[in-house]
């Protein structure tokens, strides 16, 4: 008896000594935290989800555990989000541009908008960038409308519809048309490059390893700054077409879900990104380091993404 | 070239008995989720990746390619013994695999389905690891063009399974085809046929349709048929000879042509991306048949069938490897997963695995072909148990496959919007067999379906426009060339049959005549 009531007393001194930050956050989740992925197994999205998800059990004790629903890229995920009432413990995580490109496409049949959900952070950015095998005739954005023009048939391969606006932006601003291949995905983009049935692509990150081997190039950045990994490359806008995509990972919660857990899932996320299980996974994914632009920061992300997403479509 | 100490050591890595272990426990994982209905190996592996996260690298992607292995294998075994496949995979593997159960063969039949899956992986695995490189930048050759016009010579030759009648067969194959046209399209992603469900949105979930038609119709069926019976049930008593209960070296001989055309296909469609294994299965099946003296015994249980298809889907796992390795291109969705275990392990994979992890990639050789050789043990005692399992009463048998049906496909689908999908296909699937329509015709064009359109797309893309334009491609125009002529053969030879035999009044494509075997 006595050893229990000790036991109990060096308990409860350890849960006051070591429990304080948690138990200042005020908020415990009742149950499983569920991470929804609005994309497959076995993607960046994917991957990135379930490390965080487990970063996060470690550090917080939560049972943090993750769902794929895809569809859309994302949409049906935030569809079925928005749908379900506010339960205080489940997050989605998506990515920003695919979301805003339907919203802006066909925001009237879609039942949410950006202000159904409340915004939690962000874990990453993906840089996507214009690439074109080693040998290919030119090096810059300028160089390859030049040579298509020469050429008057250039194959250029895309993997989603905002890529196809900025090459029909460039074709705009250029008067020079390219030959769209809609690719699934930018490892297909890699595989086109590589057979040699497209010139040049979009990728953002499954070209790293080609970079390192010498077998490929960076033509141009498809963001609105300079690539990390390539700042002597210059961007579309700076290339003069005006147009650019930012690929950003976020995570958010139904609107209307009680503030006091957005901020302790956000304070535990924010947490767990700064760990370099996270650092490593986000390196590997996408070749960046983890951005975490906080709740106020990533709704400021999907509203200026919505903005230039409507610019896009508006060219 | 790598150094060659580099070879002996990243294979003298497996031999650990640590690493072993986990190679032991993939194979007998897959095997299990291969075999109960409705789970499969990707599933297993997508759940398991996580669990990889505190190994090294060389056990954990090990243990995910074990998984893989086990999980062909063992998709079989519900395939043969309750004619309902675990994944689509094993699909073709009931044609033969069934008749043999209800002739009192069932361990003979698993026996088979066992020793060609793992002799079509070995195959594959020595091609990977001897000729990796070359057939990788051979493969990369093959552009939107050349696919499009590979996939056109895979229709025409699974046309030979088409049936008895060929306007039931193209209209399968037509349904199939507008089921996949659900979803956004693959140029301008603009949802079809969605009718506001944007659970909907990238289309049917393959394991809701194919388990809901082959394997839930079949129960159901299965189960009106016994109406009124009770007790033991589905087995065939064992009929007491042990020629039946093992397949002879004289038997596993016969089938070797077999088993090395299966293993081809497997390879050559394991490296290109986006075909995938059940697409091998089914062409080996039909090439097979078409090639075999004995036509009219496909689809009674014939050795050969099972070697066709097992070896065939099995080499495709150790081919995927191939783009997956040398170039880092996925082929399918379980080789995409084992590259999100590269990544979380901090490698990707790609020009330079071989050069700066070489270890660690012979590593993963050696542990294929031990997981290979740990296939054939623990098959060999796990096929015993499964016999055993399936000679429970049938009202046990039916009812935990269906429930584990419906589990499976509800986490495969994360949810049960998966599961009413599975229901509307079973019960299209018992309509379609009612009416004499081949549900394997139609989940073949449902699965190639959006590879198809895509391929198709991107070619017109590449020729300008103008389909004319393939002759630019020499190996597109032999590969139309070849599919005209096998179109040509099956339908000269099918007005031959139909003048000499009489109509059974069964599609010969399928295991249907299941009261008279």
């Amino acid at each position: 008896m006595k050893f229990t009531s000790t036991l109990k007393a060096v308990g409860t001194a350890a849960l006051i000594a070591f429990g304080a930050p948690v138990a200042a956050q005020d908020w415990e989740p009742n149950g499983p935290v569920t991470i929804e992925i609005g994309f497959g197994a076995g993607g960046s999205t994917d991957t990135m989800g379930r490390v965080l998800a487990e970063v996060m059990k470690e550090q917080t004790g939560w049972n943090v555990i993750v769902e794929n629903r895809p569809g859309g890229g994302g949409v049906a995920m935030f569809t079925s989000l928005s749908q379900r009432p506010v339960d205080n413990q489940t997050i989605g995580m998506g990515v920003g541009i695919p979301v805003l490109v339907q919203l802006v496409q066909r925001g009237d049949e879609l039942p949410f908008d950006i202000d159904s959900f409340d915004y939690l952070g962000t874990i990453a950015k993906a840089e996507l960038a214009l690439v074109a095998s080693a040998d290919a005739p030119f090096d810059t954005l300028e160089e390859m409308i030049a040579y298509a023009e020469e050429q008057g048939d250039m194959p250029l391969a895309t993997m989603a519809p905002p890529q196809v606006l900025m090459m029909n932006a460039t074709t705009k601003a250029s008067g020079v048309d390219f030959n769209l291949v809609t690719a699934d995905g930018g490892a297909e983009v890699i595989r086109l490059i590589l057979g040699g049935q497209v010139l040049a692509g979009f990728a953002s990150g499954e070209h790293f390893p080609y970079l390192e081997s010498g077998d490929m190039k960076v033509i141009a950045s498809a963001n609105q700054s300079r690539l990390s990994y390539a700042p002597e490359t210059q961007t579309f806008i700076e290339s003069g077409v005006d147009a650019y995509v930012d690929a950003v990972f976020f995570l958010a919660m139904k609107a209307g879900t009680d503030p006091s857990a957005t901020a302790a899932i956000a304070a535990a996320i924010d947490e767990a990104v700064q760990s370099p299980e996270i650092a490593e996974i986000v390196r590997n994914a996408v070749q960046g380091d983890p951005i975490n632009m906080g709740p106020d920061g990533a709704r400021l992300m999907m509203v200026d993404g919505l903005e230039n997403a409507e610019r896009l479509f508006a060219n | 070239m790598v150094d060659f100490s580099i070879i002996l050591a990243g294979f003298g890595d497996v031999f650990t008995p640590f690493n072993l272990l986990f190679v032991v426990f993939g194979v007998v994982l897959g095997q299990f989720v291969g075999a109960v209905p409705g789970i499969g190996p990707v599933m297993a592996m997508a759940i398991a990746i996580p669990f990889t996260f505190g190994l090294d690298p060389l056990p954990a992607i090990a243990f995910l390619v074990g998984v893989n292995k086990g999980g062909l294998v063992g998709g079989a075994v519900p395939a043969i013994l309750m004619n309902t496949p675990g994944t689509p995979d094993a699909a073709a593997t009931a044609m033969d695999g069934y008749p043999l159960t209800q002739q009192g063969k069932p361990l003979k039949a698993t026996k088979m389905a066992l020793f060609s899956s793992i002799t079509g992986d070995t195959f594959s695995d020595i091609v990977l690891i001897t000729v990796a490189a070359p057939l990788a930048v051979l493969a990369l050759k093959m552009g939107p063009v050349e696919i499009v016009a590979l996939m056109i010579f895979a229709f025409s030759i699974i046309s030979g399974l088409m049936g008895e009648s060929l306007i039931k067969g193209v209209i399968a194959a037509a349904l199939g085809l507008m089921i996949s046209f659900i979803g956004t399209d693959p140029e301008h992603f603009t949802p079809r046929l969605i009718f506001g469900f944007w659970d909907l949105f990238d289309g049917l979930a393959l394991p809701s349709v194919a388990i809901g038609m082959l394997a839930i119709s079949e129960i159901l069926r299965r189960m009106a048929e016994g109406r009124g019976t009770e007790g033991q049930g589905i087995l065939v008593p064992d009929t007491g000879n042990p020629e039946d209960r093992r397949v002879s070296w004289v038997e596993y001989w016969a089938c070797r042509y077999t088993m090395l055309r299966g293993a081809t296909i497997g390879t050559i469609l394991g490296a290109l991306p986006g075909i995938g294994s059940t697409a091998a299965a089914f062409i080996s099946y039909a090439m097979t048949k078409a090639a075999s003296k004995e036509q009219e015994s496909f689809g009674k249980g014939n050795l050969h069938g099972i070697a066709a298809t097992e070896s065939a889907n099995s080499a495709v796992v150790g081919a995927n490897m191939i783009p997956l390795l040398t170039l880092g291109i996925p082929g399918s969705v379980t080789a995409a997963l084992i590259i999100s275990a590269f990544m979380i392990h901090g490698m990707q994979p790609g020009p330079l695995l071989f050069q700066n992890q070489g270890r660690l990639v012979y590593g993963l050789f050696g542990a294929m072909i031990m997981a290979n050789f740990i296939n054939l043990w623990v098959g060999q005692a796990g096929l015993r148990l499964w016999v055993k399992v399936v000679s429970a009463p049938k009202a046990v048998i039916f009812s935990s496959a269906l429930l584990l049906c419906f589990v499976g496909v509800s986490m495969a689908t994360n949810g049960l919007f998966g599961v009413t999908v599975m229901l509307i296909f079973a019960v299209f699937g018992l309509l379609m067999h009612s009416f004499g329509y081949s549900m394997v015709i139609f989940i073949i064009a449902f699965f190639l379906g959006p590879q198809f359109e895509k391929s198709l797309s991107q070619a017109i893309a590449l020729l300008n426009g103008n389909l004319l334009n393939i002759y630019t491609s020499p190996v597109a125009v032999a590969l139309l060339v070849l599919s005209g002529v096998s179109v040509f053969w099956f339908l000269s030879k099918r007005t031959n049959e139909e003048a000499d035999t009489t109509n059974l009044g069964v599609p010969d494509g399928e295991t249907l005549d299941q009261k008279n075997p």
